[in-house]
């Protein structure tokens, strides 16, 4: 396994469209499912990583980076000049610019935060869809997810009206 | 076309969520109103979100956040969450909430107690109750019963040993049956909302209840005034443990997996949150965790009136955020920990020390009550 910069533990991720991304391996273990594949030692070599593309792969590994915990050699020096409540400010204005992204982007990131297991990064990849599916019309959360409506009109008059208090 | 599909299988640029994603991710999220809408959205999803493992797993990820109520003009009343301004429940009547567990509120009035969940508008009232006084209600886990703490007044003063507790499960035919006597019963009466922590109901007994009640103090009053009744829901037997020593004015709570307890030293408007580490709970060792100095206060009181009392503050978590609720004139205010004002709410409500964690989970014992009904009376 190749190591760099004070004995840092680097791992290697690969995503299916052939980009790999070294990674310290403390940044990857940010994602609960790579975690386990090291804690298990299924991770001797490259981590092939399903499903997200490498677009998508290195957004995700972006976030990891900023959202690893700052302790060891780097984070003690970190924390001692910058108070916490700093800190998760400044986590919160980036986390905001990251969500910045189009629908199809974002849809993307959840599929990859729930793959991995990223919690961080779920609760704020699908927040916004949670928002979207709360404040909105039946129609306009079907053309938002592409989710097509297959009941019968008068089925979704019954259904409606047994939830009726939900519709008001 | 092959081509096409090979590179979807790979990594899939679907315009919309797989199914799987939307229903275990973001549905499985959101408040139960806004899930019960999404139902009529498509089949697939309305299946799925009525499976009872769903909607436990829906309800696990539900916040139990602080319930406020207050009354409408019209002689009902509403129920409101903290932090949110659109109710979970109007009725149609000015109930008293006695207890609250696992998203379902027991309700009296005139001594008729009843039982409600808002989020699925379930409600019925309980077989004739009134020599009893409900004391907490708690999910029963070898039986998975949930079950209600009575106590029935037999004669005064508390002292005598005759004050005998029961135990009734929703949906039983049998009356509630005896599980002995506790010196304290009749002061849990006055020692506020039990709180639920490790399975056990915890109240923090009042000092001054034998004030209030008796207008002495018994000789050995100090000695028990530091003490929190435990009530074990699983044995139903009661124990003791030690409380921090902590001025006047306290009050137990759970927060995030912690036993809490709030309390106002003497200096305005300062209010100490001690907390025991669930790792601390069977050596009891609590520890000052938070300070929270209200930024402003004189100013809070001259735009919204005065403090109104002791009774009416509320710590809890929300969202990972530790939130301080205090009644101010008519208004509820929110604090965040460094003491800032977040958020109020003008309606006149009242603060409860109960806690709502909303279910859709469906249960076997409403059917069963006499009186039974659904989106109907009380509900508005």
């Amino acid at each position: 396994m190749a190591t760099r910069e004070a004995g840092k533990k680097m791992i290697m991720l690969k995503s299916p469209d052939g980009m790999e991304f070294e990674v310290e391996e403390a940044v990857a273990m940010e994602s609960q499912t790579i975690r386990k594949m090291i804690e298990d030692d299924c991770a001797d070599t490259a981590i092939l990583i399903p499903n997200i593309n490498s677009k998508i792969l290195s957004r995700v590994i972006e976030y990891c980076n900023k959202h690893v915990p700052t302790t060891g050699a780097t984070g003690a020096a970190a924390s001692d000049t910058v108070a916490p409540a700093a800190l998760a400010e400044d986590l919160k204005i980036w986390d905001a610019e990251f969500i910045k992204v189009n629908r199809a982007t974002r849809f993307n990131l959840i599929q990859a935060a729930s793959y991995l297991n990223i919690k961080g990064l779920l609760d704020l990849t699908s927040q916004t869809t949670i928002d979207t599916i709360s404040d909105n019309s039946l129609e306009e959360i079907r053309s938002f997810l592409s989710t097509k409506n297959d009941y019968l009109p008068e089925e979704e008059q019954t259904i409606r009206r047994e939830n009726q208090w939900a519709f008001q | 076309m092959a081509k096409a599909a090979t590179a979807a299988a790979a990594a899939p640029l679907h315009s919309g969520l797989p199914d799987e994603i939307a229903i275990w991710e973001i549905l499985v999220r959101l408040p139960p109103k806004s899930l019960l809408r999404c139902r009529a959205v498509c089949r697939a999803w309305r299946s799925a979100t009525s499976a009872r493992d769903f909607l436990l797993a829906h309800h696990a990820r539900q916040p139990a956040l602080p319930l406020a109520c207050g009354l409408e003009d019209d002689g009902g009343s509403c129920y409101y969450l903290a932090a949110q301004h659109q109710p979970v429940a109007r009725l149609a009547k000015a109930f008293y909430l006695c207890a609250s567990c696992d998203g379902l509120l027991l309700l009296s009035k005139r001594n008729q107690l009843s039982i409600c969940n808002p989020a699925t508008r379930q409600y019925a009232p309980l077989p004739a109750s009134s020599a009893f006084i409900p004391l907490g209600m708690y999910r029963h886990r070898p039986t998975g019963e949930y079950r209600i703490l009575l106590y029935k007044e037999i004669g005064l003063p508390a002292t005598d040993g005759q004050d005998a507790c029961h135990i009734f499960a929703l949906g039983s035919v049998q009356p509630p049956r005896s599980i002995g006597s506790l010196q304290e019963a009749e002061q849990l009466r006055f020692s506020g909302v039990p709180v639920p922590f490790r399975g056990n109901l915890h109240w923090h007994l009042n000092k001054h209840w034998y004030l209030q009640k008796y207008w002495y103090l018994p000789e050995n009053h100090e000695s028990r005034s530091n003490i929190i009744i435990v009530f074990d829901t699983t044995a139903e037997r009661f124990r003791e443990m030690c409380a921090p020593v902590v001025p006047d004015h306290h009050k137990l709570f759970e927060m995030d997996g912690m036993l809490g307890m709030s309390s106002f030293n003497n200096t305005w408007p300062i209010i100490d949150v001690w907390m025991m580490q669930e790792q601390d709970y069977e050596s009891e060792v609590w520890t000052l965790k938070y300070r929270v100095e209200l930024s402003n206060a004189d100013l809070l009181l001259v735009q919204f009136g005065q403090f109104v009392d002791y009774w009416n503050v509320v710590v809890a978590s929300c969202d990972g955020a530790v939130l301080v609720l205090v009644k101010f004139g008519k208004s509820i205010l929110q604090f965040d920990i460094d003491g800032k004002l977040v958020s109020f709410h003008h309606k006149d409500l009242l603060v409860t020390q109960h806690r709502l964690k909303q279910t859709l989970v469906p249960h076997t014992f409403f059917p069963r009550l006499d009186g039974h009904s659904v989106n109907a009376w009380p509900f508005i």
